[in-house]
């Protein structure tokens, strides 16, 4: 295989790795609640921000900075669903997708009030290093993403099927009624839910802040990948980002090699399109079909 | 039902209607003459959206798709086919009919998210495809980012106003046949119950695919007249998703599923953007985020579908 070729794959795997982190927390909110967070990309953005600020006060590493973003994150998206999503769960799934939409507008802009519009960076001491094995370039920074992606998205997976806060979380998706029946306090698990789903794409958020352009305005374009990754590995199937990912990721990556940039979109939407109508499930086959 | 508030809201959108007739005549101002026809217009595109997605539950969220289509068929019947104006008007609609048909029977069988998610793919790929196609294939027919310019009209607003003013008027009367006729309680019947309205006997795929096919041929229409009115069109603007965001908000605003909704919604909006728009620019998206947010929570119904429960009327 030429070099060309392989490099392409390398960076389509790297990309989708960290295309999986923050879709994951897409997945499981839409797999529990059925809301289609549209105020995912902000997710992203303020966990990005947690990072760059973190580093510009007090010089922390963006991948220490990681568990800060986390329960920062964790609090705003429990409180986001214990105080306004919890409101319209019995209505049809579009007052959710409205709300979310909402949110988005409000984040986005305050974040532009605050932040102004202005593009902003992290440059650390490894930024921009590469490891060169066998005259292939494997950036360091999108490495250690890569891997945080693969245990964020084991470590969630680990919580949901290992611990009693999981068990109930899945519970709810299955059936609600039964769960509470069964004594869950299904607007709490709601709020957990969201709050955990928040906290990895916070994580996530901080751990791309190393080499991606950061601000206000980076949301919208997060969210729309995270629908794409999140349909091809199949909606509400948590290991499914992975797989959406690093699908996304090679296909994009391929394209954008062979030619060019804008096209790699355009193939995006068309895959998402082609893939919701053939299979809707998923590549796996394991997403839930409303 | 034909109740009596129904034929009174009738003969006032009647009358409404013949009386915008006559506003060219004597409003002097060209700037309210052009606010009144933004807000015409934007009560017949949110009346569009309202047509497949109020009445079926069915959340489209690419829309903007058949604008865009509309537009772009206009724009290039007209650069390089210099077909006359009305003509091409009429072929931009049926051309997005078309598209909608070939779309809408593969998409219409998904539900909930998954459609929503489709429609929104495909409208951000026509838009993609647009801007890529030329350089891609090295041909130039859809001129990208570059854009296209439009035969200069030489008409004033009052001519774009009276080609608006009849397509909302038709797809106002849309809605006034879908509340009273079996291909209405058709859509309805699909909101409520989809399963139970295919055991009564309701084809419900057929009358998806109408109500999404009608829609989109009103949006190809509106699309057609912008880019005239206009001149200039570009991918990212005429296929831009806030166009898609303003026909949900708007119709949600006044009440899905609704005669009503899109009149009181849309122009409650377009007064407000026009309004507070200008006047707080850099907050003004913060405060439409807050008014979503607070209408959903108070209101979900929208403003028409909220008064009809509380006071438990029943009109249109």
């Amino acid at each position: 295989m030429d070099a060309v070729l392989v490099q392409a794959i390398i960076n389509g795997l790297l990309l989708g790795g960290v295309y999986a982190a923050y879709s994951a927390g897409f997945s499981l909110i839409f797999g529990v609640m059925g809301v289609v967070n549209l105020a995912h990309g902000e997710l992203i953005m303020l966990g990005a921000f947690t990072s760059y600020w973190l580093f510009q006060f007090f010089n922390l590493d963006p991948y220490f900075s990681a568990p800060f973003a986390m329960v920062f994150l964790f609090s705003f998206g429990y409180l986001v669903q214990r105080f306004i999503l919890n409101r319209v769960m019995g209505l049809p799934h579009i007052m959710s997708y409205i709300l979310t939409f909402g949110l988005h507008l409000m984040v986005a802009n305050i974040a532009i009030k605050i932040w102004t519009h202005d593009f902003r960076s992290i440059t650390t001491s490894y930024s921009g290093a590469n490891a060169a094995i066998l005259g292939l370039n494997i950036p360091y920074a999108r490495l250690i993403t890569f891997v945080v992606a693969l245990f964020v998205t084991w470590g969630l997976w680990f919580f949901l099927m290992k611990t009693e806060t999981g068990r109930a979380i899945r519970a709810t998706a299955q059936d609600k009624e039964v769960a509470r029946l069964m004594g869950v306090d299904i607007r709490n698990i709601y709020a957990i839910t969201f709050g955990l789903g928040a906290a990895i794409t916070g994580l996530s958020g901080a751990v791309i802040s190393p080499f991606v352009i950061i601000s206000p305005e980076m949301g919208l374009e997060y969210t729309i990948i995270a629908f794409c990754v999140v349909v091809l590995g199949g909606m509400g199937y948590i290991p499914g980002a992975l797989v959406g990912g690093l699908t996304l990721g090679v296909a994009q990556s391929l394209a954008a090699t062979y030619l060019n940039a804008g096209v790699s979109v355009a193939i995006t939407f068309i895959i998402l399109f082609m893939m919701l109508v053939i299979r809707p499930t998923g590549i796996l086959g394991k997403g839930n079909i409303a | 039902m034909n109740s009596k508030a129904d034929r009174i809201i009738l003969i006032l959108f009647l009358l409404v209607s013949a009386g915008l007739f006559f506003v060219p005549g004597f409003v002097e101002s060209e700037y309210v003459l052009r606010l009144i026809t933004m807000v015409i217009f934007w009560v017949g595109i949110a009346g569009c959206w309202n047509i497949m997605s109020g009445y079926t539950g069915y959340i489209d969220f690419g829309p903007v798709v058949y604008f865009g289509i509309g537009s772009y068929v206009n724009a290039i019947a007209m650069t390089k086919y210099s077909l006359a104006f009305f003509p091409s008007l009429f072929l931009s609609g049926v051309l997005s009919a078309v598209v909608a048909l070939i779309i809408g029977i593969p998409t219409l069988r998904l539900k909930g998210a998954y459609f929503a998610i489709a429609t929104f793919a495909f409208a951000e790929a026509m838009k993609q495809i647009t801007l890529e196609f030329d350089r891609t294939f090295k041909v130039s027919f859809f001129q990208g980012s570059d854009g296209i310019t439009l035969p200069i009209s030489g008409y004033d607003n009052a001519f774009f106003f009276y080609c608006i003013l009849p397509v909302t008027f038709l797809v106002m009367l849309t809605h006034y046949f879908i509340e009273h006729s079996k291909f209405g309680y058709g859509l309805k019947a699909i909101k409520e119950a989809e399963i139970g309205a295919e055991i009564s006997g309701v084809n419900t795929t057929a009358i998806k695919l109408r109500a999404y096919i009608t829609s989109a041929f009103f949006l190809g229409l509106f699309g057609a007249i912008e880019a005239y009115w206009i001149t200039y069109i570009t991918p990212s603007e005429v296929f831009n998703v806030q166009k898609t965001v303003q026909m949900v908000i708007m119709t949600l605003l006044g009440g899905m599923g609704t005669f009503l909704g899109p009149i009181v919604g849309a122009t409650f909006l377009t007064l407000l953007s026009e309004s507070l728009g200008t006047r707080f620019v850099e907050y003004y998206l913060i405060m439409i985020g807050a008014i979503i947010i607070v209408a959903i929570l108070i209101m979900p119904s929208g403003i028409i579908g909220t008064l009809k429960i509380r006071k438990r009327l029943r009109f249109i």
